[in-house]
């Protein structure tokens, strides 16, 4: 090698040392953004441009945050309790979604008849918006976990369908040839080529339908609820409390950026095949 | 074509190009140094997949050197020359432009005004063949006529020099073919220095003044020919077929 | 013959199974309300609960008012939002130092779902016009954003060497290059902010407000009046395919490129 070994080593450490140094830039400016945002917020709040009856600093909002850990006032539970009514309903709509509608998602898209018989209804539920399932099924069925949980699963429901179809429909028809030469059954090409092919498809699906039921649990928590992060807001605002909304507000976020982060790690687990990109 | 005493247009000084990652780190280039001269149609010749579009990339300006110089015209160049055009390999072009709207684009980025730039532009859309296609978009077209979109674009530009990075490598073999001697036309009807790579040995020795053979990975200077076989050149003569298997032998075996 | 007798088989299951989904729907809605007519209205009464929109209006107005009313906070949510997304989209796209700074206090606001905003926004605005526009403002503002910032910053290397080759400065490379190139994924954001806006403002009318068709359903549920409930729900899953169906019309005008593929 002609090139000198050590100059190339002594390359690569600058390299280095230019990579740390730039994204230690771009954390601490990210860092500054949100601290500078607080700061102003709290400088508003203090300087009395806002009424801090309307707009609580942040700092409050953070010791109302931590007295809801351990305190049931105003809505009567503590913060965990909320969560975790929450979370039960929002996973129990989600879950089923995954569990009725991909099959059903996957199975329009590769046998055409089940197409022709489900599209209808599909397409009959598809457009109503899930919120405005909610008196139905309030009166249909009341405002328990059930009634909660069917609400969620629609707003679920229709991405993973839609998904799993599109998913399916776009398996490369080379692939179905080949299987077809090796002599695979027709379920056995679904099974082993249809269904992996489409499973990129099927979880940007199911990420919509993630999105989706968090924040529709909300509204249904918001109209008919007695327990939840929902409620929990709704009470605060009819106490005129806006930090235990915001505190509210706060979790809810937070959650809902935790469920999707898990949902990438899944995605990385599961389509290592894919990493290519 | 007797080897005239052509002047030196550009030089490639000694251009080493390393790539860092997070852990390692890997030489693409190595000490390649060779001339420009005016007017002449270089070919760089290259197996494999190593080093060739970088080390266009660097000529162009778009890439930085881990070392070495490229001069132009006597001054040394550092960012992008702006009398290099360049016919990319993956074509980019515009797909929200017309083919007019395409050729046009280095005009348009000038400030040449319109009345101007369309005259321009259809000009080189007719040296090309492409006339009543002005209106089309790229998706509308082959593959053949996108990449003389992409030539013609880059003529339109008035670039000194003129780099071409596997224009070809995406055709078919017949239209691979036509588009060769199409190139051959329009280089000697514009005279413009032109540096064509390539990693097909007929190909360069079809259409080079000069061939720079490099080797494999990393891509060092292996050999410099200079082609004597008068143009139209035929590719079954047998002054062709020699040149083709001196160079064949010399030439590494890319996986 | 045979395969005569097949296609036949083909074509009545093709054309058949469609028609018996949707009479098994009809048939199952005329059943369930016969026997429960307090859970869900005939498809009777609903039409007749249809045409009493328009003989007795609701809150001073009949049924094309208040989807008027929902509409045009839509629209008007929809323009600002827009205005404000795409720009911003672009920003923190192009721009790596924005998108450290502004990008993450995005980040930080983005999971909140519109609908969590309701409460403070009424504990703010109260139950006016401007609450109801900031909301949808919210639920249009952030899938634009996201959907432009990342079609901006996948933009294909080799695209913007073309610019910088052809001589373009930073500026035009990006009104030239990297903003058309970006603009279906931008076309995307647009579409998920008309759904989302939808949706958000029902939510918003459903919880307080005069008009709108979000305030139907809720005086629906409230009076006991399912098949008002039934007339508004009908009418949002209308006009939200609607909405959609000129998007994609107005997506092949905007993007003609793109259509051809």
């Amino acid at each position: 090698m002609s090139v000198d070994k050590k100059k190339l080593e002594e390359g690569l450490k600058k390299y280095q040392n230019q990579q740390k140094k730039l994204s230690l830039k771009y954390a601490l400016l990210s860092a500054a953004g949100i601290l500078g945002f607080l700061l102003i917020w709290q400088a508003v709040v203090k300087m009395g441009l806002v009424n801090e009856a309307r707009l609580p600093t942040p700092v409050t909002i953070l010791e109302t945050l931590i007295y809801k850990v351990s305190n049931e006032s105003p809505d009567g539970s503590v913060l965990m309790v909320n969560i975790l009514a929450s979370l039960q309903v929002a996973l129990t709509g989600f879950l089923s979604a995954i569990v009725i509608g991909i099959p059903l998602g996957l199975f329009m898209g590769w046998w055409e008849y089940a197409d022709r018989f489900i599209r209808p209804i599909f397409e009959l539920i598809r457009p109503i918006p899930p919120i405005a399932w909610i008196p139905l099924v309030v009166v249909w069925m009341g405002i328990g976990l059930q009634a909660k949980a069917l609400i969620i699963f629609f707003t679920a429901f229709v991405p993973c369908v839609i998904n799993a179809y599109t998913g399916i429909k776009l398996t490369n028809k080379t692939l179905i040839n080949v299987s077809k030469t090796f002599g695979a059954s027709n379920f056995e090409i679904f099974y082993k080529v249809g269904i992996p092919s489409s499973l990129p498809m099927v979880f940007a699906g199911i990420r919509v339908a993630l999105g989706n039921s968090w924040s529709t649990l909300v509204a249904a928590e918001m109209l008919a609820a007695s327990a939840g992060l929902g409620y929990m807001i709704q009470i605060g605002r009819t106490v005129a409390r806006p930090d235990i909304v915001i505190v509210g507000m706060v979790v809810i976020g937070a959650i809902g950026a935790i469920l999707s982060g898990l949902l990438s790690l899944c995605e990385r687990r599961l389509l290592k095949w894919k990493v290519n990109r | 074509m007797e080897q005239q005493q052509m002047t030196k247009k550009m030089e490639v000084k000694g251009i080493s190009k390393t790539f860092y990652n997070k852990n390692s780190y890997f030489t693409a280039i190595e000490n390649v140094s060779f001339d420009v001269k005016d007017g002449e149609f270089l070919v760089i010749l290259g197996p494999g997949r190593c080093g060739k579009t970088v080390l266009l990339n660097i000529i162009a300006g778009l890439e930085e050197k881990t070392e070495g110089a490229v001069i132009y015209n006597g001054k040394e160049i550092s960012g992008v020359n702006p009398e290099v055009g360049m016919v990319f390999q993956k074509l980019a072009l515009m797909p929200f432009k017309t083919v007019l709207q395409n050729v046009e684009l280095g005009m348009k980025f000038r400030g040449v005004p319109k009345a101007e730039r369309h005259e321009v532009a259809r000009r080189y859309i007719d040296l090309v063949g492409l006339k009543g296609f002005e209106n089309s978009y790229p998706t509308q077209l082959s593959g053949g006529m996108k990449q003389r979109v992409g030539i013609a674009r880059a003529y339109a530009n008035d670039p000194k020099v003129l780099i071409m990075d596997e224009p070809f490598g995406q055709l078919d073999a017949q239209t691979r073919y036509s588009m060769q001697n199409e190139i051959l036309r329009i280089w000697e009807q514009e005279k413009r220095t032109v540096v064509f790579v390539t990693n097909n040995i007929e190909e360069a020795c079809y259409l080079g003044d000069r061939i720079i053979l490099l080797s494999d990975c990393p891509a060092k200077v292996k050999e410099i020919y200079n082609i004597e076989i008068p143009r139209p050149r035929n590719m079954v003569s047998k002054e062709f077929m020699d040149l083709r298997a001196k160079i064949s032998d010399n030439t590494d075996l890319a996986i | 013959m045979g395969s005569k007798q097949k296609e036949r088989v083909h074509a009545i299951l093709y054309w058949g199974l469609p028609v018996l989904a949707v009479i098994l729907i009809v048939v199952a809605w005329v059943l369930f309300s016969a026997q429960h007519p307090e859970l869900m209205p005939d498809p009777v009464s609903v039409w007749k609960r249809l045409i009493k929109t328009f003989v007795k209006p609701i809150g001073n107005t009949n049924l094309f008012g208040h989807a008027w009313a929902s509409l045009s906070r839509v629209l008007l949510a929809l323009l600002i939002a827009w205005a404000f997304g795409i720009f911003f989209g672009i920003l923190i796209g192009w721009n790596r130092t924005a998108r450290a700074i502004f990008g993450s206090i995005f980040e930080v606001i983005r999971p909140i779902p519109p609908i969590a905003w309701i409460p403070i926004m009424i504990m703010w605005f109260g139950i006016g016009e401007l609450p109801k526009i900031l909301l949808v403002f919210i639920g249009t503002f952030v899938p634009l954003v996201i959907n432009t910032s990342a079609g901006i910053s996948m933009v294909d290397k080799i695209n913007i060497s073309v610019g910088k080759v052809f001589g373009g400065s930073n500026m035009q490379i990006l009104k030239d290059i990297v903003i058309p190139t970006a603009l279906p994924s931008i076309f995307a954001g647009i579409r998920t902010s008309v759904s989302s806006g939808w949706t958000t403002v029902l939510a918003a009318e459903m919880l307080a407000a005069q008009r709108g068709l979000g305030s139907l359903v809720t005086k629906g549920w409230q009076g006991s009046d399912m098949a008002l409930v039934l007339v508004a729900v009908i009418t949002i899953a209308i006009i939200g395919s609607l909405l959609s169906f000129l998007l994609n019309k107005l997506e092949k005008v905007v993007c003609p490129w793109n259509s051809n593929k």
